[in-house]
């Protein structure tokens, strides 16, 4: 389970230097508060620069709040990061691969990390190569992997330890239909088996069909959240993709 | 569920390695400097004996040859020819060097009536090509002049010796050793830059590179401290550095004992102890290269400024030992520091003087603890988010 309370992040508003003047800061995340239960997706939509990123950043402490916090089965990101982020899947915004590894160094790097070993481990990557359908590429050097490739490395070294909690941050941009459709499904287990999925998107159809809850976050804001068919109500439209050009559109009234 | 921070250390250091030792561009700088440090002091030392052996022609300028014959005749055996008879290929050489000796018209008249004579020489005295010839110029005429004084006097019935008051004789109280001391200062100073260069390349590439292929933001999302990160990445950087001191180190015993240093009276050899001492020297200074290297990378903001800055940090090892010999009486805690402490006791070590072990076992901790030191700060920075994501 993942709550997120009242965090506020801000960014450049220090006086730094002497000569330095003083900016007005960016604000990233205003009192930004929700949660994201166990055995339910969880999507985060927001328009560009609304703020997602930059909250999932916080939650698996490589940012630093200004103020609130963020919680992981309980335990205080900032408190006990390491804690913490043994319990989370990360597929990161920005993400890189090691060129001079194959796909297989790579995913059990990161198994080892998370403290796998001997068989364990070997069975947990064949497992998540199966399951992500990437057989032939485990042990070829990922130099020159396609987006899609590379993207399918990232997800099976984010899942290989079967995180509780699993964040991905756009997790579809650059896969073809198949692939998507492979993460899908592969989601929809993981929710099956209780895990806490939260998820940041721009496809409206990606999260209409897989949500469970949507959060609309809008100016480092909690714009909206619910159902996507409760958000529809809400906004008195048919489609989530209307719903959330209003939601967004209007500031105030909205806001739950 | 606590992961054990020794298991995860392997798995990062076994990472470190593989990608070091499959970047073929970065292990192939880092062995440059072990194969040129044997070939520079090689070729270098093969320079130094010739020079300070053979006695090659110099061609000097001289107006009233006609005056002087039996002079002329002394410089001949000496080597000292003509610029006439130059050959064509050194006449630009030695037309700019322009050394020119002019005897006057009254040589053999004065000779004979024993008056002193004043011949000029006249040279460029700043410029060091001219130095040697001067110096053989000077003591040809010198050596040929004083057997003709030394000549008058004898006819007159006077003993030579009397012209000899005080004889110095000097007793040089250096060790055999010492007098290979141009090739040790280099093996010194080349040892050093090894243990510099050869981890450089992949203290860059595992930590600016790492954060601009935005590998390392995704390693430190992950349930690890960054002390072991840090540490992981250290270790690997020293290996290579360990592994390039050591190449250097024996490519250039080997390669010394080609050059017959004997024929300039010195003698230059690797015992086993030495061996020791200067790996037991170079360890901590290739652990204390790579952490600098690293730290600089970390701050930098890219990779183009973490290679300019960390290229910077290579004039240390340079500059150091330099400014050593340029320092007389040099403050006791230049000993303790490291490089300078270090550079000071392979120097002790390769003259043949004794050596503290102490000394070396204190200079070593001085290194070491100043390494930790480095490996705590870049694990405090990597906590930080300006230095993750290179903000600021």
């Amino acid at each position: 389970m993942i709550e997120v309370n009242n965090l506020r992040k801000s960014f450049g508003g220090a006086k730094k230097g002497w000569f330095q003047k003083e900016k007005t800061p960016v604000i990233a995340l205003d009192s930004l508060s929700f949660t994201a239960n166990d055995g339910e997706i969880t999507g985060i939509l927001g328009p560009n620069g609304a703020g997602k990123t930059t909250c999932l950043r916080t939650l698996y402490g490589l940012l630093k709040a200004d103020g609130g916090s963020a919680i992981i089965d309980g335990i205080n990101v900032v408190e006990n990061p390491i804690e913490a982020r043994s319990r989370l899947g990360i597929f990161p915004d920005k993400f890189g691969l090691y060129e001079r590894l194959t796909a297989y160094e790579q995913i059990d790097y990161f198994a080892s990390i998370h403290g796998l070993q001997g068989s364990a481990k070997h069975q947990a990557i064949e497992t998540v190569i199966n399951d992500l359908e990437m057989t032939e590429l485990a042990h070829r050097k990922t130099l020159g992997f396609s987006q899609g490739q590379r993207m399918k490395v990232t997800l099976a070294q984010a899942l290989v330890h079967q995180p509780k909690n699993f964040v991905l941050d756009e997790p579809t941009r650059g896969l073809d239909v198949m692939s998507t459709r492979v993460l899908r499904n592969y989601l929809a287990r993981f929710k099956e088996k209780g895990h806490c999925i939260l998820f940041s998107s721009h496809v409206m159809q990606e999260v209409a069909a897989l949500c469970d809850r949507v959060i609309i976050v809008s100016n480092g804001k909690l714009a909206a959240q619910g159902t996507p068919k409760e958000l529809c109500e809400l906004a008195g439209e048919t489609q989530l993709e209307e719903a959330f050009v209003k939601i967004i559109g209007s500031d105030e009234g909205v806001a739950a | 569920m606590m992961i054990s921070s020794l298991s995860q250390f392997k798995a990062l250091l076994s990472k470190e390695l593989k990608e070091a030792f499959r970047d073929k561009r970065a292990m192939m700088l880092a062995m440059t400097m072990a194969v040129m440090a044997p070939v520079m002091i090689f070729a270098m030392s093969k320079v130094m004996i010739k020079e300070a052996v053979e006695t090659p022609a110099i061609y000097l300028k001289i107006s009233g040859v006609e005056y002087a014959p039996k002079l002329i005749k002394a410089l001949n055996n000496d080597n000292i020819l003509l610029f006439d008879d130059v050959p064509n290929n050194k006449k630009t050489i030695w037309d700019e060097r322009n050394l020119t000796l002019t005897i006057p018209q009254s040589f053999n008249q004065d000779m004979l009536d024993g008056k002193p004579i004043d011949i000029y020489l006249s040279a460029d005295y700043s410029e060091k090509a001219n130095l040697s010839p001067i110096r053989r110029i000077k003591s040809t005429i010198n050596i040929y002049a004083r057997s003709i004084g030394y000549k008058r006097l004898l006819i007159r019935g006077i003993d030579v010796r009397l012209l000899q008051v005080v004889n110095i004789i000097e007793q040089d109280t250096s060790l055999p050793n010492s007098n290979a001391m141009i090739i040790s200062m280099m093996l010194g100073l080349y040892l050093l830059m090894a243990a510099f260069m050869s981890g450089l390349p992949v203290a860059i590439d595992a930590s600016a590179g790492e954060r601009e292929r935005n590998v390392l933001e995704m390693l430190l999302c992950q349930p690890v401290s960054t002390v072991n990160i840090v540490m992981a990445k250290l270790c690997c950087a020293s290996l290579i550095a360990c592994i390039g001191v050591l190449l250097t180190l024996s490519l250039t015993s080997f390669s010394v004992s080609f050059i017959d240093l004997t024929k300039i009276g010195a003698s230059f050899s690797l015992d086993f102890f030495t061996i020791v001492a200067l790996i037991l020297l170079l360890i901590p200074i290739c652990f204390f290269a790579s952490a600098l290297q690293l730290f600089v990378a970390f701050q930098s903001k890219n990779f183009k400024e973490a290679q300019s800055m960390v290229s910077m940090i290579i004039m240390l090892p340079a500059m150091v030992p330099v400014i050593m010999m340029f320092v007389d009486d040099k403050p006791k805690w230049l000993n303790w520091l490291p490089i300078s402490g270090q550079s000071l006791i392979m120097e002790n070590l390769f003259k043949g003087l004794p050596v503290s072990w102490w000394l070396m076992i204190f200079t070593g901790l001085v290194t070491v603890s100043m390494t930790i030191l480095l490996v705590f700060l870049m694990a405090k920075k990597l906590r930080s988010e300006t230095v993750v994501l290179a903000l600021s």
